[in-house]
C-alpha cells in the first residue's frame, strides 16, 4: 500500500508539474513528457503489470488535466508504452547506463505513434506528418535526457521499501 | 506451468485495461461534447486544479519576469540605437545649419555682386597667413577664373583687399588691415579726402584729412575711386576715433573695417571688364 501510494504520488507530482509549467515551454514544437520515462522504468524494474496500472493511471491523468480531448487519449498510449516496457523486463539488461535513455526514446515514439491513431479515430485533428515526426522525435530526445533521472527515482522507492520489508 | 498462469494474468489485465479505456474513448466519442469526466474524474480535478491553478500562478509570475528581462535586454539595445541615430542625426543637422550659414552668406554676396556693376566671381578662403596677423589670405580662384593681379577683393559688407599673387587655380590677396595696404577714400557724409592704411585686423588708419575736416566718430568711409584699383562708394569702415594734434597740419582717424576680416569665408573678386 505505501509503495502504491509513493508511485502515486510521484505520477501526481509530475502530472501537476508538466500540465502547469512544462506545457509553457515548447522546444521545436515539443513539450517534456516525465511521465513516459517514469513509466517505462516502472515497466523494465517491475514488469509489464505494474507498467500497464502506472501507464493507464497516468495516462488518464494527463487527459484529466489536461482539459482538452476525451478522456483515453493519453491513456490507451501509454498503457501500451508501460505493458510494452514491462515485456522486456527479463530480456535486457538493466545495469546498462544506457538503458533509461534508448527505452525511453523507443517509448516516446511507440507512445506518439499510437496518440497519434487514437485521436485520428476519434476524430481530433491532428497537424502534418512532417510536424509529427519532427515533435516526436524532438520529445524522445527531451524525455530521454530526463529518464536516468527518473529511473533513479524508481530505484530508490523500490530501494526504500524493500529494506522496509 | 507457473510462468504460464503469470503470462496469461498479464494479458488479462492488459486487456482488461485496455478494454476499459476503449469503452472510455467510445463513450466520450458518441457524447456532444465529446469529453465526460464523470464522478471519480470530478473529484480528482476538485482536489488537484487547486493545486494546479496555484503552479501556473507560479509559472506566470516567473515568465513576466522573464519577459521583463527580456524586454530590459531588448530595450537597451534599441535605446543604444536610437542614441546613434541621434547622434547621426544631429552631426546632419549641424552639417546642415552650416550649409544654411554659408547660403545665406552667398545670397548676401549674390545680392551684393548685383548692386556692384561689373563682373566678379565669388571665391572661397582656403588659407591665412597666421604668422603676419591675418595681412593676407589665400582663395581658391586663379587665372584660370579670369583674376587678375591688384583685382579687388570684396564682402557684403566692405572692401576685404586686392590680389597681388596669382597662380592658375589660386590668388593671394592683401587685405585693408596690412600695413602695406592703402586705398583712397572719401568720408560719405562731408566728401573728404583720405588715405586708410592698414594697422592690424580691428583698426584702420584714415590719413591726411585736412585739418579743417569736419569728420565725426560713426562716418561712414567709402573708396574713392582714385588709385585705379577700388571702384567708387565701396564700404571701407567706419570711423571710431579722430585724431587732433596740437601742431599738425593734418588730421588722422581710426576706422573700423566694414568686413570682418578675421572671419572671411567667402569673398567676391571683381573682374575687369
Amino acid at each position: 500500500m505505501s509503495r502504491v501510494l509513493a508511485y502515486t504520488g510521484v505520477v501526481v507530482i509530475l502530472a501537476l508539474v508538466q500540465a502547469a509549467w512544462l506545457a509553457r515551454v515548447q522546444v521545436w514544437g515539443a513539450i517534456l513528457d516525465p511521465l513516459v520515462p517514469l513509466i517505462v522504468g516502472v515497466g523494465i524494474l517491475r514488469g509489464a503489470e505494474s507498467g500497464a496500472v502506472v501507464g493507464v493511471a497516468a495516462g488518464l491523468l494527463q487527459d484529466l488535466l489536461s482539459g482538452g480531448g476525451p478522456l483515453g487519449v493519453n491513456g490507451l498510449s501509454k498503457l501500451v508504452v508501460g505493458f510494452a516496457s514491462g515485456m522486456f523486463e527479463r530480456s535486457i539488461y538493466i545495469e546498462n547506463p544506457l538503458l533509461p535513455a534508448i527505452a525511453t526514446f523507443i517509448g516516446t515514439l511507440l507512445g506518439g505513434v499510437l496518440l497519434v491513431i487514437v485521436a485520428l479515430l476519434v476524430g481530433l485533428g491532428v497537424p502534418p506528418w512532417p510536424a509529427i515526426v519532427a515533435r516526436l522525435i524532438m520529445q524522445a530526445v527531451l524525455n530521454s535526457a530526463i529518464a536516468p533521472v527518473l529511473f533513479r527515482t524508481i530505484r530508490v522507492i523500490e530501494t526504500h521499501f524493500q529494506r522496509e520489508h | 506451468m507457473g510462468e504460464l498462469i503469470a503470462v496469461r494474468r498479464r494479458l488479462a489485465l492488459f486487456f482488461g485495461l485496455f478494454v476499459f479505456v476503449i469503452a472510455l474513448l467510445t463513450t466520450q466519442a458518441r457524447s456532444p461534447d465529446r469529453r465526460q469526466v464523470g464522478a471519480i474524474g470530478t473529484t480528482v480535478l476538485t482536489v488537484l486544479v487547486p493545486v494546479q491553478t496555484g503552479m501556473a500562478r507560479v509559472a506566470d509570475g516567473v515568465q513576466r519576469m522573464w519577459n521583463l528581462y527580456t524586454e530590459i535586454g531588448r530595450l537597451r539595445v534599441e535605446n543604444a540605437k536610437l542614441r546613434e541615430a541621434l547622434d547621426g542625426m544631429g552631426r546632419r543637422n549641424a552639417a546642415l545649419q552650416e550649409q544654411a550659414l554659408a547660403g545665406e552668406r552667398l545670397e548676401r554676396l549674390l545680392g551684393f555682386r548685383g548692386q556692384v556693376g561689373s563682373r566678379s566671381i565669388a571665391a572661397n578662403v582656403i588659407g591665412r597667413d597666421v604668422g603676419k596677423w591675418f595681412g593676407t589670405v589665400q582663395v581658391d580662384r586663379g587665372t584660370r577664373d579670369g583674376v587678375r593681379r591688384n583685382a579687388p577683393v570684396v564682402t557684403s559688407d566692405g572692401v576685404v583687399g586686392r590680389v597681388i599673387e596669382v597662380t592658375p587655380t589660386t590668388a593671394r590677396v592683401l587685405l585693408v588691415a596690412d600695413s602695406r595696404s592703402a586705398v583712397g577714400v572719401v568720408v560719405q557724409r562731408i566728401r573728404d579726402l583720405g588715405v586708410v592704411e592698414g594697422r592690424n585686423e580691428r583698426v584702420l588708419h584714415l590719413k591726411y584729412l585736412s585739418r579743417t575736416s569736419d569728420v565725426q566718430p560713426g562716418d561712414v568711409v567709402v573708396t574713392s575711386g582714385q588709385g585705379g584699383v577700388f571702384p567708387k562708394g565701396l564700404a571701407v569702415g567706419r570711423i571710431t576715433r579722430v585724431v587732433r594734434e596740437e601742431g599738425e597740419l593734418l588730421l588722422e582717424a581710426e576706422v573700423e573695417p566694414a568686413a570682418a576680416l578675421d572671419r572671411l569665408e567667402e569673398v567676391l573678386i571683381l573682374l575687369p571688364l
